[in-house]
């Protein structure tokens, strides 16, 4: 591996790759647009963009703000990429790791077929944490945003401020195992540039150990304050890819199962049901966390769920297309430690 | 003469019980006698099943109230047969209805004369080892629910006909002799078990810590005498060491027992060691036997699972004796080991692995029906078709032919079943009466006027629940327009009462609190449906078992809890609606793949009874595996049986035969496949339609790459020698012949047991013998598997000087080769090391399924394959010829290694199965299945792999995309599709969200 | 103590929860007929709800019991292998294995919830596993949680 000497070379290094990549695939003609991320309007935002031009591809960018899952451009609520003469257009999404998860996990779910899609895998690095660094600068405005050597500077109107990357990275890049798009042998042309195989991942997900030994009254506090803010304005759901339903659960009449009021068991209750329609689903991106205006960090609900799948049915999400995910599968000797038994 | 479109089923255990089934399912009226006072024979009796560990009266019950509810089967217990007469076709047969003492009519089952029934009897039922009133149904959930007296133990103190509020008591009612008129029967009176006489080796009946197998099976099951605990008789104490004795009244040739292998309990015997271990984890089983016959499917896993994750000892000997230790009751034995050690050990209880014998009234059953019994008092049945007895129109299913085990008897109840409905094709539905109904009242859009029926079922409920208060109560919850008690609310004048009270009230719900939905809720939706009311508008509370009994020193709580129930059930009422079934109509034409014997019988079968049958063979020419096979064990000619086949498959103008074919497409469901064959030198294609599939495409000789088999030619498979003694004879130079069983079974890659190699084996070696006395055979073994009847042939074997020695599955035999001297190095069980010169070694080659082709043909139908790459049928135990995928059936080698003659029984099977459709113009749906509501269904696909009958698969709707649909005609309504559907797109009629949300928000 | 305390403690005492059963038809509904049958005697807290199969129990029927006060929940399967519908116990056995780890992470306490299994022949086993479940819910205490400020 190349040494890289700072965060800012790295970046400028992916961001290279990845343009020559897709500068590539336009002009073959190997994929009809791009989605990638562009700079943002706000300093610590990147935005989705959509090329379909040579001349565009400069716009491409990337950086430690580049938050979205670009996955979710693609399932059905968003107009599927149809041209009247073409028909389906072949897309190329820029990919870390996650994007790329979350495309091979919606093939399994019938969301995208992998024939119209190349995956332009890049090393991800990992996206700071926004809300912790917002929550830290306070009210002040931030104007800039960059990179220096392992540190993201901050600056604004009198004010500059350094903070190391490896701790204000966001909780799940932090964890992550899988920085590349994973490569799948079946489909060998849906991948350039930076994609790897993963036999299977090892992780002890010890940093959710701590919180899983706390009593009831505990966790059941640390619930109530955590989600105490929410809104319930469904940021999270709009911004995951896997939340696709034409009409979520908490839309649903006939009969109302659940309040859709911002009274705590609502809220609770929202969260502990997506949290359940997430399981063996979640690709770890993040990304219900960084769009939260609220900061409130899901992430160790995911983290929680990733968990659960690994240790009980070794499973990791969007690996493998046809690998069956653990709601969709069952074996005899799944575990059932669980259960109630006779003394 | 006039044939009569009915059946007589003498016998409902399990396997009368399936016969009656498939024939009622048909369209036959069946006459289901009886001899004891409920259905449901051994099989209800035992704990669970192997190898699968099934809990046995889970899977027969359902079976058992259908049987019993069915609308064409007549269900007559107590009965004895007294005289039969007519043939093929007509038959009349006296048959004596002994007095139960109670009116069946009007017994409800409530139980109450039992409890109070001063008398301590014996129940038969739990063995002897729980004891029960005079007065008794013979176990808690029988078949029918209905008591009897007992008048061997009755004392006619009257205390029953005074307690009974059904006042269903009749000490005097009289025995009733009937004439019923039937075209066929069909015998399945079961087995008795072997007993041991007075005096025995064993001690049984004087040791008191020495039981039968059927009495250690009621000791494990959880509605047995200890309630599931593994107890011994002597003290109560957990047996620590259990000993289970195989072969007892078995492969006896002492005269005391039989001298035919029972079949099946090696492998009930390692269940019973398998479960007494799992429910107490003290007890360290130990089986001693002689072979151990694991020779079903996936019966070798559970052996060794047995011993593996079980810790059964197997010890491989024969008990000469069991002395008691007075003082703690434990028993010592002595044996001798395979090192010919006499070993002495003592145990805390022994286990006898009794054996099965012909049914103590068999001779009498024999001479009734005029049928003839073999030499060991089973019924005689004809070579090639293990269901035919010896007189035409009259077949025997089950163990009264031959000791067998559940799957085995499933399949040949529905073999005899198979072999009625050619005989009786034509008679369908002609003696079947059709219901009249009046139409069905609309009820649709108008608010619910809820009825509510509170029972006080004598005193069972009303001795505990205030009924009164109940029933002011429930007149106060919404909708309700009426609420009502009743002494015994499934009593007929009742029924008469709510039908009145319908009209009345103009009621469009009704809600009945009594008992069980399980055995009553078809009784009154039927009495409703009468009425004009859709069946389904109707909702039960369960305030007997779940109150009145459960609670009954807590009144006020039971009360409290009745009201709750029937609150719940007003909120489900409520959001109830009719629910009509949908029809499907049926092609009746039938697709056969697979053109071995399985395929022609089951094509021939189909053929007689007229429907149209397309053949599909993947080889040029029809015969399968068995064009390599010259006789059975028993001495069948398989090829002139085989060629009979195939002039009478040629000739048949119902039967289309495709050679050389393949299959291009399979598309539709039960009742309406559609498919494409290629077929022929120039692969022509054709279509047809089709209502059911019948999987025969058989299997494989595996081919050895051990023992230099094709590196010397005097190295041949079974086979092979099979065909050189049958054709030229050419082994006069071959004085000693060695045989190799197990030959790529048992091992690693093939995990299971080919079944037929020892019989195989067997039969050449006394083909050899029998040509040349002077020929050494040696047949190295791991087990000699020769089960049931061909035992005997094993006996003649070794009486003929065929000489069999047994090697451990570690220590294989070596063959090498010097020369032309072919030598045989083998580590023999108590002979220890040997090295055979020999001049020809035959390999016993085990069956292979063709994986790829299986695994093709299972996507195609979409139905599983198990590990082992053979076709996984829906039921191991209770549906062993059917698929999950419903239209779609199995049978033959396909299924699993196994003989002709049963290969033939399953062809048969899967016909009457299969009849069971096409016998009907169309098919009903079930009522509550799940349904997809399209436009919350965002076709993630997870339904499809959660449903297990592949009923749901995605289509493109024009208006919302990519969308699940369900097949109405397969699904089932386990809703497991609707559990994890995160759009809660899919709803399961009569258990839907809004009525479960009802009744989890109606407490408050 | 206190007159008021020796009210509360005996109030507390009194307190019986309501339980809120879930059992597919088959195997557990039979069970608990058995029970019925039987005459064996198990605390009256729980209201039976039939479902055809535990594959139909839908994480939403469980939670939704818990918001709407039921103390605790049973739910009830065919042992696997046993289910009559094949495998739908054994799709409803992961079902609940994550829900189950959920509701714990989020401070439900881990007795509230009970997944068990009874066969038609275990009415004694469906008695004793009720018995337990009671207990375990009796000791948590109401089920307030989901409570409701107003």
């Amino acid at each position: 591996m190349v040494m890289i000497v700072g965060l800012e070379e790295e970046n400028k290094e992916i961001e290279s790759n990845m343009r020559e990549l897709a500068r590539g695939l336009l002009k073959e003609k190997k994929v009809d647009v791009i989605i990638g991320y562009k700079k943002g309007t706000l300093p610590m935002m990147s935005q989705p963009i959509i090329i379909d031009k040579e001349e565009d591809v400069d716009k491409l960018l990337w950086n430690n703000t580049c938050y979205v899952n670009l996955a979710k451009y693609l399932v059905p609520r968003v107009a599927k990429f149809v041209d009247p003469e073409k028909g389906n257009l072949k897309v190329g999404v820029v990919a870390k790791g996650c994007v790329g998860r979350a495309l091979i996990h919606l093939a399994s779910e019938n969301r995208i077929n992998l024939d119209e899609i190349t995956i332009i895998g890049i090393p991800c690095n990992g996206v700071i944490n926004r809300q912790r660094i917002e929550m830290e600068i306070g009210e002040k405005e931030i104007l800039e945003v960059t990179a220096s050597g392992n540190n993201i500077v901050v600056k604004g109107k009198n004010f500059e401020k350094e903070f190391p990357f490896d701790e204000y990275m966001n909780e799940l890049c932090k964890q992550c195992k899988i920085r590349s798009p994973p490569l799948v042998s079946k489909f060998p042309d849906l991948h350039v540039g930076a994609c790897e195989e993963y036999a299977s991942i090892v992780d002890e997900f010890d940093d959710i150990a701590e919180f899983e030994a706390k009593s009831p009254e505990e966790k059941w506090a640390y619930i109530q304050d955590a989600l105490s803010v929410c809104t319930r304005c469904y940021a999270c759901r709009e911004a995951c890819p896997m939340c696709y339903c034409n009409l979520c659960f908490v839309d649903q009449n006939k009969p109302i199962w659940f309040g859709k009021t911002t009274d705590m068991p609502d809220i609770i209750v929202y969260h502990l049901i997506r949290a359940m329609h997430m399981a063996g689903r979640c690709v770890a991106c993040g990304a219900c966390s960084l769009v939260c205006p609220m900061g409130i960090d899901l992430n160790f609900i995911n983290r929680k769920l990733e968990k659960i799948v690994k240790q009980r049915f070794d499973f990791t999400s969007g690996l493998d297309p046809d690998t069956l995910p653990p709601m969709t599968d069952f074996k005899m000797e799944d575990a059932e430690e669980f259960m109630l038994e006779e003394d | 003469m006039e044939k009569v479109g009915a059946v007589m089923i003498v016998g409902a255990g399990i396997g009368g019980s399936q016969a009656a089934l498939d024939l009622g399912d048909s369209g036959l009226k069946v006459f289901l006698i009886e001899s004891s006072t409920s259905i449901g024979g051994v099989m209800a009796q035992l704990d669970k099943t192997f190898p699968t560990n099934d809990c046995a009266m889970c899977i027969v019950s359902p079976k058992l109230v259908e049987t019993g509810r069915h609308q064409n089967i007549d269900l007559n217990i107590n009965c004895e047969i007294l005289k039969v007469s007519g043939q093929a076709g007509n038959f009349t047969v006296k048959v004596k209805k002994n007095s139960l003492y109670i009116n069946p009519d009007k017994c409800t089952g409530c139980g109450v004369c039992g409890r109070n029934c001063p008398v301590e009897a014996i129940d038969l039922f739990n063995e002897g080892l729980a004891k029960y009133a005079a007065t008794s149904v013979k176990y808690p959930q029988a078949v029918p629910l209905v008591y009897a007296i007992n008048k061997d133990y009755c004392i006619g103190c009257g205390v029953c006909a005074g307690v009974c509020k059904a006042k269903a008591v009749e000490y005097d009612r009289k025995d009733e002799i009937i004439d019923i008129n039937v075209g066929a029967i069909i015998l399945a009176p079961g087995f008795d078990e072997y007993l041991p006489p007075e005096v025995n080796k064993y001690g049984f009946g004087k040791f008191k810590n020495v039981v039968t197998s059927i009495e250690f099976e009621r000791i494990l099951s959880a509605s047995g005498p200890y309630a599931g605990r593994v107890l011994r008789p002597s003290d109560g104490d957990i047996p620590q060491k259990v000993a289970f004795l195989q072969c007892v009244g078995s492969r006896d040739y002492t005269g005391e027992g039989q001298p035919y292998c029972s079949s099946v309990c090696c492998m009930y015997t390692a269940k019973e060691a398998v479960i007494a271990h799992e429910h107490q984890h003290e007890v360290k089983p130990t089986i001693f036997s002689m072979d151990i016959r694991a020779y079903g499917k996936d019966f070798d896993k559970y052996i060794i699972r047995a011993q593996e994750e079980y810790g059964v000892r197997y010890i491989r000997s024969r008990i000469s004796s069991i002395d008691e230790d007075h003082k703690t009751k434990d028993l010592i034995l002595r044996y001798e080991n395979e090192d010919e050690e006499v070993i002495e050990e003592v145990y805390n209880m022994v286990v006898l692995g009794v054996g099965l014998n012909p049914p103590r009234d068999a001779q009498h059953l024999a001479d009734k029906f005029g049928i003839k019994l073999n030499p060991y008092g089973f019924a005689e049945t004809d070579i090639f078709n293990p269901v035919q007895t010896t007189k035409p129109g009259i077949f025997a299913c089950g163990a009264f032919s031959q000791p067998k085990d559940i799957p085995e008897t499933v399949t040949q109840a529905s073999a005899a079943a198979g072999c009625v409905d050619q005989i009786l094709f034509s008679e369908r539905g002609k003696l079947i009466t059709e219901k009249t109904l009046p139409p069905e009242i609309f009820v649709a859009g108008q608010p619910p006027r809820i009825g509510v029926f509170i029972c006080h079922c004598g005193i069972n409920i009303g001795g505990y629940v205030d009924v009164p208060e109940v029933t002011r109560y429930a007149a106060t919850l919404p909708n309700v327009v009426m609420s009502d008690r009743n002494l015994y609310t499934c009593s007929a004048d009742t029924q008469g009462i709510i039908k009145e009270k319908i009209e009345e009230y103009h009621l469009n719900r009704v809600i009945v609190a009594s008992c069980t939905p399980r055995t009553h809720e078809p009784l009154f939706q039927e009495t409703i449906r009468e009425a004009g009311l859709n069946r389904y508008l109707f909702q039960m509370a369960n305030i007997r078992d779940q109150c009145s009994w459960v609670h009954m020193n807590q009144p006020e709580k039971a009360t409290e809890k009745a009201k709750d129930l029937v609150r719940m059930a007003v909120n489900k009422a409520r959001r109830i609606a009719p629910i009509d079934r949908i029809k499907l109509g049926v092609t009746k034409k039938a697709m056969v793949i697979g053109g071995g014997i399985t395929g022609m019988v089951a094509a021939l079968n189909f053929a007689s009874q007229e429907i149209e049958t397309h053949l599909v063979q993947n080889e040029s020419k029809l015969g399968g595996f068995a064009n390599h096979i010259y006789h059975t064990l028993e001495g069948g000619d398989v090829q002139a049986y085989l060629s009979n086949l195939i002039e009478k498959i040629n000739s048949n103008k119902f039967i289309h035969v495709y050679l050389d074919a393949e299959i291009e497409t399979i598309n539709g469901y039960i009742g309406n496949f559609k498919t494409t064959v290629l077929h022929g030198p120039n692969k022509d294609r054709v279509e047809f339609e089709h209502g059911v599939v019948v999987v025969a495409t058989g299997a494989k000789e595996y081919k050895p790459k051990e023992y230099l088999y094709g590196q010397n030619k005097n190295v041949i498979l079974q086979s092979e020698f099979e065909k050189i003694l049958n054709t030229n004879g050419a082994i006069k130079d071959k004085n000693t012949i060695v045989m190799i069983q197990c030959v790529g079974s048992r091992n690693d890659d093939h995990p299971y047991c080919s079944k037929m190699c020892c019989a195989e084996a067997i039969k050449n070696a006394l083909l050899v013998k029998k040509l040349h006395p002077e020929k050494e055979i040696i047949i190295l073994f791991r087990d000699i598997r020769t089960y049931g009847f061909k035992e005997t042939y094993y006996r003649k074997a070794r009486e003929a000087g065929v000489i069999f020695l047994r090697f451990d599955e570690n220590y294989p035999p070596e063959v090498t080769v010097n020369g032309s001297s072919l030598k045989v190095d083998v580590k023999a069980k108590k002979v220890g090391n040997l090295l055979i010169p020999t001049d020809l070694l035959v390999l016993s080659a085990g069956i292979v399924a063709p994986h790829e082709e299986n695994e093709e043909l299972g996507k195609m139908l979409k139905v599983p394959l198990n590990d082992d790459n053979f076709f996984l049928e829906a039921h191991v135990k209770l549906r062993p010829v059917d698929f999950a995928t419903e239209g779609v059936f199995v049978a033959g080698l396909a299924h699993c290694p196994k003989t002709i003659e049963d290969s033939i029984s399953q062809a048969n099977a899967a016909v009457s199965r299969a009849c069971t459709i096409l016998s009907k113009d169309e098919i009903e749906a079930e009522g509550k299945i799940a349904s997809v509501d399209p436009s919350r269904c965002s076709g993630c696909g997870m339904c499809i792999d959660n449903c297990a009958y592949n009923a749901i698969e995605l289509i493109e709707d024009r208006r919302f995309g990519t969308v699940a649909v369900i097949n109405q005609a397969l699904c089932k309504g386990c809703g497991a599709c609707s559990g994890n559907c995160r759009c809660a797109a899919i709803d399961v009629a009569g258990f839907t969200s809004e009525q479960i949300y009802a009744m989890i928000t109606g407490r408050l | 103590m206190t007159e008021q305390a020796i009210e509360k403690q005996t109030e507390s005492e009194k307190w019986e929860p309501k339980i809120i059963a879930f059992l597919c038809n088959w195997c557990s509904y039979a069970g608990a007929d058995l029970a019925g049958v039987s005459r064996i005697q198990y605390p009256p807290n729980i209201r039976i709800v039939r479902v055809p199969c535990s594959g139909r129990i839908n994480a939403y029927f469980i939670i939704k019991s818990l918001t709407d006060g039921w103390d605790g929940v049973v739910v009830s399967g065919c042992h696997p292998g046993d289910c009559h519908y094949i495998s739908g116990n054994l799709v409803a056995r992961r079902r609940f294995a994550i829900l189950k780890e959920l509701l714990e992470f989020f401070g439900i306490e881990p007795g509230r919830v009970n997944f068990m299994w009874a066969s038609a022949a275990e009415g004694e086993r469906f008695a004793v596993l009720i018995r337990k479940a009671t207990e375990i819910v009796k000791k948590l205490g109401p089920n307030k949680k989901f409570e409701k400020k107003w």
